[in-house]
């Protein structure tokens, strides 16, 4: 029987969390042989509410929108570095908007298997659990969703993968 | 890291003692250099008026939010304040302010500065949310009412 897993979409937010899923994405990969996907959102609509709320200047919102764009890159270029060591190869994909619905509109896209994230911070409160993106994602993801947890663990796995 | 996870007690202050503006700015830097939350005072006082320059961060309803990005940060710095009489911050609406927010963030953190950003933003559109919270006896009643929200 082939792998069920065909394609694999890591959502990358460049926290520590997210790295650690991608780590675990790439071992995922390695065993299956899934194509793997990784994915950085970049929070345009975060910045469009800041203006709105005349907290953000227009030139804030350039500003902040080209520093977003350079953390996107650079995050996705490490997690590539990481698949590369590992000889897997990952397709970087940079998506701009409302966080949870761009994941979506990408798992949907691409018509992916398995979406894997990060830890998901803790919900302290009903508030977060409306407006958390990831959270969101991972209620409204209409695909398998993979909470990647223990990063000492998946290190390991990872440094293990040859 | 999120905006709750840097609430704490010692980065409050009830009720700042400011009466106007430049005082305002400077009482909330002292605020993150008493906590040990920041070595060079003056270069993150400079950072925050630089960008106080441009526009009031005093957005309307009494609340402020001024903010900015320095290298003399390497992770997001916050500092709370409440002057539950008010203080003029040239807010947008001519209000008086009552609730002030200081984030400042390295570069590098864009991302994470937005959403501290947007989640203060957030927390702060509620009315009601914002009145408890200005009627806080003291830094522990701020923090239990962050957490809680």
């Amino acid at each position: 029987m082939s792998s069920p897993i065909k394609k694999i979409m890591v959502y990358i937010d460049g926290t520590e969390q997210s790295v650690t899923a991608a780590q675990y994405a790439i071992c995922l990969a390695s065993f299956s042989g899934a194509e793997l996907i990784a994915h950085y959102v970049i929070n345009t609509k975060a910045v469009e509410d800041l203006l709105r709320a005349n907290i953000f200047l227009k030139e804030e919102q350039v500003e902040y929108e080209h520093d977003m764009e350079a953390d996107a890159d650079r995050y996705l270029n490490y997690v590539n570095e990481l698949a590369l060591k590992k000889g897997i190869s990952i397709e970087k994909k940079r998506g701009r908007g409302n966080v949870h619905k761009e994941i979506i509109n990408a798992v949907n896209a691409e018509k992916v298997d398995l979406l894997v994230m990060g830890e998901l911070s803790r919900i302290r409160s009903r508030r977060d659990e409306f407006y958390d993106e990831a959270e969101r994602a991972m209620r409204a993801a209409p695909c398998s969703v993979l909470i990647v947890k223990d990063d000492e663990r998946v290190w390991e796995m990872y440094q293990a993968l040859v | 890291m999120e905006l709750i996870d840097l609430v704490e007690e010692k980065i409050i202050r009830i009720p700042l003692e400011s009466k106007d503006k430049p005082d305002v700015l400077r009482e909330l830097v002292q605020i993150l250099k008493d906590a040990g939350k920041i070595d060079d005072f003056d270069k993150v006082l400079k950072a925050v008026q630089d960008r106080e320059d441009k526009k009031s961060t005093g957005i309307e309803k009494g609340i402020a939010v001024p903010h900015a990005k320095t290298d003399a940060v390497s992770s997001l710095k916050l500092a709370i304040g409440l002057a539950p009489h008010g203080i003029d911050f040239d807010s947008t609406d001519g209000e008086p302010s009552k609730l002030f927010f200081l984030l400042i963030a390295p570069p590098g953190l864009a991302g994470p500065h937005v959403e501290a950003l947007a989640e203060i933003a957030k927390l702060t559109s509620s009315q009601s949310f914002c009145r408890t919270l200005v009627n806080a006896n003291n830094a522990q009643e701020v923090v239990e009412l962050m957490k809680g929200e």
